[in-house]
């Protein structure tokens, strides 16, 4: 055996490296940085969806694992174990039509939240999805996971905004769904397939969504309260009474971040409209308080405080999983888990923050009763993140019913008979 | 061919006798005669008589029923009101027809989550109904709404006037029972917005029936805003009235509804309702805002002065509901008004870029003067849902031909402004072979394949959506046979 075998034999990433510079160029690899390395050998950059086609192909030919690294945050805090081959679309990156007259806008799936929104803004319109951080999230990634913020109470996710989708799935083939018109019935909802398939159906490369106007004006109502039931009774109420941008419910712990008093749980209304829109739902608020502590905050300072709010985070290493309910069911599984949260109150979700490492054995059956908590008030649980060294022990997702893990496991048969597509890191090990 | 009893010919007796063991005798329709009912949706151009009717009552007996088919091979498809436009509920070698209609209770009603759990049998109407005095709604409200199903709008993703603003059926449901074409029942979605694992809900959505057939559906439902304004626009011409669309559509808040007639449905309605709309009038617009009643006044002043900007003739507001249901009467009921001008009319149903309204409805215009039609428009102007309604005679066999043939001419002038063949009546057997326009044999593939996911033996609903390989080109195919 000569040197080169014997590296290849130890190295298969290094194969895999040497063949596809050969496919693509050697100039589209590179090994991964920061966070990528927990989510892949060898990175690849492809440049056209032609080139990814080429990718796609060979790896299901050569049964070579890939994922797109979309924002490779997304997966690092998912994944157990590597991919072999991480797809990064950062030259894959253009915003293909903006047309602001139709409202719609078609971009590559390696361009950021973020880039998208700036692009738009002197247009004073925006795709109002909100994940923390969307400098940093691709549309890829944002697909990929479903992520959404705030803003989901009115604007609703990412399958309400999606109108169009192009991926690469099995065979190397370029497949779309959808349109670029607003309206679309037009065959198989391919969109709502790719959507939250954490790239185990196929890469996204390019996306239509519709886009929504900017309100004319922005407040935000900000209430404070000492114990949880009357945060959330205070929150219904002014839910039932005005359409809402967002609303959420802070557990102390994350309210103590936005100036709220120590140990006070914070609900936060934000409003739009023009001025008497806006005058009539803050004194609507005030009427609704019952004698909480009322803070209206104002143009550019609400704009920073939403910012902030959306953005919000474990500051250092935890456990961060999602619980969904019925709405009014929130409160209740809320106090029973016992933990801080950020919960989006009139949509039924919120996030539950555990700082720290906990031992693997503890963490796992912590979040096991989390996830019972959950099923008892008709909902479910997944996890967000949790740190590396404890992941291996985690149920992510949960186990769905016996049906619909059948179907999802035809429907991973049937988009990715290989196997290639981010093998076992999503719903029943798919 | 009627057997003593049993259901026609092409159906085996001992199949037919486990249907009637499942579900009793009153709820099977065998009797030729009675099917003649069941041979079409709304869209009547073409015809096939299924050879047996079912009418189950619960899920149960659908999923009875379904095992006794699948038990059999035997292909079916899902009926809910039959209000379809684009033939979804025509059988095409399909001899069974299961239909919901009977499934049509109201199960609960919370409205401290918002949601209204409805067998799939309820009429869409029914549910706006229940929770109105409560002031809430249930937002996709399809011109068909008195009668339409909540099954069938799941089924064809149906939208409405009210979808600009609210979105369509896929945006307010939240979870299905749903019974596989091998009797399996499973539940997708649930009480919760967002779902555990894939969008399987979202892929049943839109499917036009061939996943199975959906018993039950928890609804999201939406609180009524404080206060509506409906404001009505008279122009000169239909440029003018498009570009009123998209300025006051990106002026900041998106109304409820933006829907527009043109000069030929204009005539009609005004022949049957007598509103008071001029005759020199081209194009109309209804525009109507809703929200909170606080800064609705200058919301409606900026609107108001966008639209005579534009270049509007005459601006109308109703000033009490009396006047807005007026307003409304002559839009919703334009198809009726229609009915008056022709003994048969078709509504296609396609979908340009908003700012290509123009380009549009001029090309139409020409199709129509090319195929000797008179074609009139009433649509959502708002999305660039376009209805463009095809007036013919269906006893001249060439004026139907001529009547199909602009459908298609129309469909493919949208597709090439960058649009779609359909926005909420679904593909259904009508623009089967319009699909290829649209898509690749790769998307078509892959879509095919997720069909397949829910009714691997394609018996649920078959020959409908996609096209199948080879088979490419004209409509008549033996199973098809148009009402010539």
């Amino acid at each position: 055996m000569g040197l080169a075998q014997e590296t290849e034999a130890r190295n298969p990433a290094l194969r895999v490296a040497t063949e596809l510079g050969t496919l693509v160029g050697a100039d589209r690899l590179r090994t991964p940085e920061g966070p990528e390395a927990l989510a892949a050998d060898v990175i690849v950059e492809p440049r056209s969806a032609d080139e990814l086609c080429k990718i796609v192909f060979k790896c299901e030919v050569d049964g070579i694992s890939l994922a797109p690294l979309g924002a490779a945050r997304t997966l690092a805090e998912l994944r157990r174990g590597h991919v072999t081959l991480g797809v990064s679309l950062a030259r894959m990156a253009r915003v293909v039509a903006y047309e602001p007259d139709d409202m719609t806008v078609t971009a590559e799936a390696g361009v950021t939240l973020g880039t998208l929104n700036q692009l738009m803004a002197p247009r004073r319109q925006h795709l109002p999805l909100d994940p923390p951080n969307p400098g940093n999230v691709t549309l890829g990634a944002l697909i990929g996971a479903a992520k959404a913020g705030p803003l989901r109470l009115s604007e609703g996710t990412v399958r309400d905004l999606l109108i169009g989708v192009r991926f690469v799935g099995h065979g190397g083939r370029i497949v779309h769904g959808g349109g670029r018109v607003v309206k679309n019935v037009a065959g198989y909802d391919l969109m709502k397939v790719m959507t939250g398939s954490h790239g185990t159906l196929g890469i996204v490369i390019e996306a239509t969504f519709k886009v929504r106007p900017m309100p004319e004006r922005y407040t935000l109502a900000t209430l404070s309260f000492s114990n949880p039931a009357a945060a959330f009774e205070a929150a219904a109420r002014i839910h039932d009474a005005l359409p809402l941008v967002h609303l959420e419910v802070l557990s102390p712990g994350v309210a103590q971040n936005f100036s709220i008093a120590p140990q006070q749980f914070a609900a936060i209304a934000g409003l739009c409209g023009n001025r008497a829109e806006i005058d009539y739902q803050t004194e609507k608020i005030r009427s609704l308080a019952e004698g909480a502590a009322l803070e209206v905050v104002q143009l550019a300072s609400a704009l920073r405080l939403y910012q902030r709010l959306r953005d919000f985070t474990l500051p250092g290493p935890g456990i961060i999983a999602q619980v969904a309910t019925p709405p009014a069911a929130l409160a209740r599984c809320l106090q029973d888990c016992g933990v801080e949260f950020s919960a989006h109150a009139g949509c039924g979700v919120a996030e539950l923050f555990m700082p720290g490492e906990p031992p693997a054995e503890e963490a796992a059956s912590l979040v096991a009763r989390w996830r019972e908590i959950a099923a008892a008030a008709r909902g479910h649980l997944r996890l967000l993140s949790a740190p590396a060294s404890i992941r291996g022990g985690l149920d992510f997702f949960g186990v769905p019913s016996a049906g619909v893990l059948k179907l999802s496991r035809r429907l991973k048969a049937a988009f990715d008979p290989g196997g290639v597509f981010n093998p076992g890191c999503f719903i029943g090990g798919i | 061919m009627e057997t003593n009893g049993a259901a026609a010919s092409s159906l085996d007796s001992k199949l037919s006798a486990e249907l009637r063991e499942i579900v009793g005798d009153a709820a099977l329709v065998w009797r030729p005669s009675e099917l003649k009912v069941y041979e079409c949706d709304g869209w009547t151009i073409e015809k096939s008589r299924p050879d047996l009717l079912v009418m189950p009552r619960t899920t149960a007996e659908v999923s009875a029923v379904l095992k006794a088919l699948h038990k059999r091979k035997v292909a079916f498809v899902p009926r809910g009101a039959g209000t379809g436009l684009s033939g979804g509920a025509l059988p095409l070698q399909a001899p069974v027809m299961i239909c919901t209609s009977r499934m049509n209770r109201i199960l609960s009603i919370d409205l401290s989550n918002r949601r209204a759990e409805v067998e799939s049998g309820v009429v869409n109407l029914h549910v706006s109904n229940a929770v109105k005095a409560d002031g809430y709604f249930y937002a996709p409200d399809p011109s068909s709404q008195m009668a339409c199903t909540i099954g069938g709008n799941i089924a064809e993703n149906s939208g409405g006037p009210h979808t600009l603003k609210y979105g369509v059926t896929t945006n307010h449901v939240l979870g299905v029972e749903l019974v596989l074409p091998d009797g399996e029942i499973v539940e997708l979605g649930g009480a919760t917005e967002d779902r555990l694992g894939y969008d399987l809900l979202g892929a049943v959505i839109g499917a036009e029936g061939t996943a199975g057939i959906v018993t039950r559906a928890t609804l999201k439902l939406m609180r009524e805003p404080q206060s509506r304004q409906t404001l009505l626009g008279i122009f000169p011409d239909v440029d003018s009235a498009t570009r009123a669309v998209s300025a006051t559509i990106a002026a900041g808040t998106i109304p409820g509804a933006i829907e527009m007639m043109d000069r030929l449905i204009i005539r009609a309605v005004e022949a049957a309702f007598h509103l008071g709309l001029p005759d020199d009038a081209e194009a109309v617009l209804i525009i109507e805002l809703d929200g909170l009643e606080a800064g609705m006044s200058e919301r409606l002043e900026r609107v108001r002065e966008l639209v005579r900007g534009c270049g509007a003739s005459e601006i109308r507001i109703a000033r009490d509901e009396a006047e807005r249901a007026n307003i409304w009467k002559g839009r919703k009921r334009a198809f009726g008004a229609v009915g008056r001008l022709a003994s048969n009319y078709a509504t296609q149903d396609g979908v340009v870029p908003r700012t290509r309204l123009p380009e549009i409805l001029r090309q139409i215009a020409a199709i129509a003067q090319r195929q000797h039609l008179r074609i009139g428009n009433v649509f959502h102007a708002g999305d660039g849902n376009i209805h463009p309604i095809v007036l013919y005679d269906e006893r001249d066999p060439d004026e139907v031909r001529r009547a199909i043939e602009a459908g298609r001419e129309i469909l493919q002038a949208c597709v090439q402004l960058g649009g779609s063949l359909s926005g909420e009546h679904g593909i259904g057997a009508e623009k089967i072979h319009e699909m290829p326009l649209l898509f690749s044999p790769d998307d078509l593939i892959v879509m095919a394949e997720l069909r397949r996911v829910f009714d691997p033996e394609q018996r649920s609903n078959p020959n409908k959506i996609i096209p199948t390989p080879g088979a490419c080109v004209e409509v008549t195919t033996p199973h098809r046979q148009a009402a010539l």
